[in-house]
């Protein structure tokens, strides 16, 4: 029961990335994705982003559950106003309200990073900071 | 565990990012709350700084056109950054948050909504008030106008007679425009000074959307 | 003394000060920064003087309006000067109150200390491992302090010793008094 979460920027390249395992009903926290769907994950993530793009300015939602789904996993993403896409494949069922609670605290920590005037839109995101926190949120919602 | 985060290049395939030092700052700028109250600064600091800002740049441009592009592009950036800070904090207003079940998120996709976000919003966060006006161009489909008619930033500046064509708003056009842009609105913006009775700074901020954006909308 | 100096602060900044919230002004300084950084191709050295020559052209020109609004007279020790700097000028400038710390015995050098730093909010020194050794991010500061100082007379050396951003415990400045000048024309370095 594991969680590909992702960063897009405004033209779909990766800006972060993070596998992880669910920490709930006693979850380690480790990512258990067999090797077919590790190698796909990439893949399924940029699929999805077609339908994303269909509809980002017919809808103005910013949270997509349901966005996609392959065989067993489901992709929800999280849009900003900036164009920078939240997205995570999953196979873990029935966690709508945590991936939204999720998405949201990310993007705080995605708008701090951003602040910083050394860091500009669709730069990769390499900060340590980062990383540690988005795992602690992890940790607390997923 | 986790992986870091891990950069991807096509060309390459994933690989991890390694950070050369791993000096920690003791308090992060990720423990800093962004919705706190408000530091303020005398307009005088902004001016001095935007001053020598247009100084330093004016002396290493070869011409009043690459030095406004100058401007812009030191604007651009900063409106990339001000729209998601503002749209975050709109959501928080809005009680989007984790722990909040509101579901009124909302992102603006039609123009004249981007528009307004720019001029009732954004306009207040930075210089304290709305814009004054926002007009749509007569002329063509593709323009529209936002008015100022004091700018901040040009308060405490006179521009020279030998700079006679030069207009440092082109800064905030700018900002405007890194804005519309990275909202997937493309466009131009530039500033221009247009005085009228009473307001001797009244400046108009030109924007002139990409024919096939206007196409999208009318969809 | 201290007391009047702070009222004497607190009041020019609630009256005489027009006033507009940080935002702005952080990201301006931090555009700024990176496009030196970009400009001259990470050579913080380089960078840290250009910053320090836009913050001197700024010091000689500011000190006017310190004058005017606070209609202070000159200063009769380093120490006051010190007081009237942090109390007064930081505070209707940039609304901080810095600490005055470390003076050396013979009275003509002290410190600093920001407790916060309007220039730097937010702001992630990049993880070149060069630039949390080289790069003082906020060093218009120095160069401000040292126009305006020049311009009533007084040569100093201002620079930074610690930096937050680089990982320090806090931000100091240290200002040192060179010499009292006694013509108009402002002697020693460019």
């Amino acid at each position: 029961m594991s969680y590909y979460f992702a960063i897009l920027g405004t033209n779909d390249s990766p800006l972060y990335e993070l596998e992880i395992g669910t920490y709930k009903q006693s979850g380690d926290g480790k990512p258990n994705f067999p090797i077919e769907i590790k190698e796909l994950q990439q893949f399924i993530v940029n699929a999805s982003l077609d339908i994303l793009q269909d509809q980002q300015f017919k809808i103005n939602q910013i949270f997509f559950k349901n966005l996609d789904a392959f065989y067993g996993y489901q992709v929800y993403s999280y849009l900003t106003q900036g164009n920078i896409k939240f997205i995570i494949s999953t196979n873990v069922k029935n966690q709508d309200e945590s991936i939204r609670q999720f998405f949201i605290e990310v993007n705080e920590l995605y708008v701090k990073n951003l602040l910083s005037p050394f860091y500009n839109v669709n730069d990769p995101i390499r900060s340590v900071g980062f990383d540690s926190r988005v795992c602690l949120l992890a940790k607390k919602y997923l | 565990m986790s992986k870091i985060a891990s950069g991807y290049d096509p060309a390459v395939g994933p690989r991890t990012t390694g950070t050369t030092t791993v000096i920690r700052p003791r308090s992060s700028i990720y423990d800093r709350n962004l919705h706190r109250a408000r530091h303020d600064i005398s307009v005088s600091s902004l001016s001095f700084l935007f001053m020598e800002m247009v100084s330093m740049n004016l002396n290493q441009a070869k011409s009043l056109i690459e030095l406004e592009r100058k401007l812009n592009n030191l604007g651009y950036s900063i409106g990339t950054k001000v729209l998601e800070l503002a749209s975050l904090r709109e959501n928080f207003n809005n009680n989007l948050t984790s722990s909040g079940k509101s579901n009124v998120s909302k992102r603006e996709i039609k123009v004249l909504d981007i528009l307004h976000f720019i001029t009732s919003v954004i306009w207040p966060s930075l210089f304290e008030k709305p814009a004054d006006n926002l007009e749509k161009s007569s002329e063509s489909n593709c323009q529209y106008m936002i008015i100022d008619n004091a700018p901040v930033l040009m308060k405490y500046i006179s521009v020279p007679k030998e700079y006679e064509g030069l207009n440092c708003e082109a800064f905030v056009a700018g900002i405007v425009e890194g804005i519309l842009d990275s909202t997937f609105f493309k466009c131009e913006v530039s500033a221009h000074t247009v005085p009228v009775e009473g307001h001797l700074g009244r400046t108009v901020y030109l924007i002139n959307f990409d024919e096939e954006l206007i196409a999208r909308e009318t969809q | 003394m201290s007391k009047q100096i702070k009222q004497l602060g607190d009041d020019v900044w609630k009256t005489k000060v027009e006033k507009v919230n940080s935002e702005l002004f952080t990201l301006t300084y931090g555009s700024i920064v990176a496009q030196l950084c970009r400009d001259f191709n990470n050579n913080y050295e380089e960078v840290n003087a250009q910053t320090y020559k836009m913050g001197y052209n700024i010091g000689v020109r500011l000190i006017d309006e310190f004058l005017q609004k606070t209609q202070l007279s000159r200063c009769s020790s380093f120490r006051d000067t010190a007081e009237i700097v942090s109390k007064v000028g930081f505070k209707m400038f940039l609304n901080i109150v810095p600490n005055i710390t470390n003076w050396t015995s013979d009275m003509t050098t002290f410190s600093l200390i920001l407790t916060e730093n309007p220039l730097a909010d937010f702001v992630e020194l990049p993880d070149d491992g060069k630039a949390v050794k080289e790069l003082w991010y906020s060093n218009i500061l120095c160069g401000v302090l040292r126009g305006a100082l020049e311009m009533v007379q007084l040569d100093c050396e201002v620079g930074f010793i610690s930096d937050v951003l680089r990982g320090d415990e806090t931000t100091e400045l240290r200002v040192r008094l060179v010499q009292v000048l006694k013509d108009e024309i402002p002697a020693g370095e460019e």
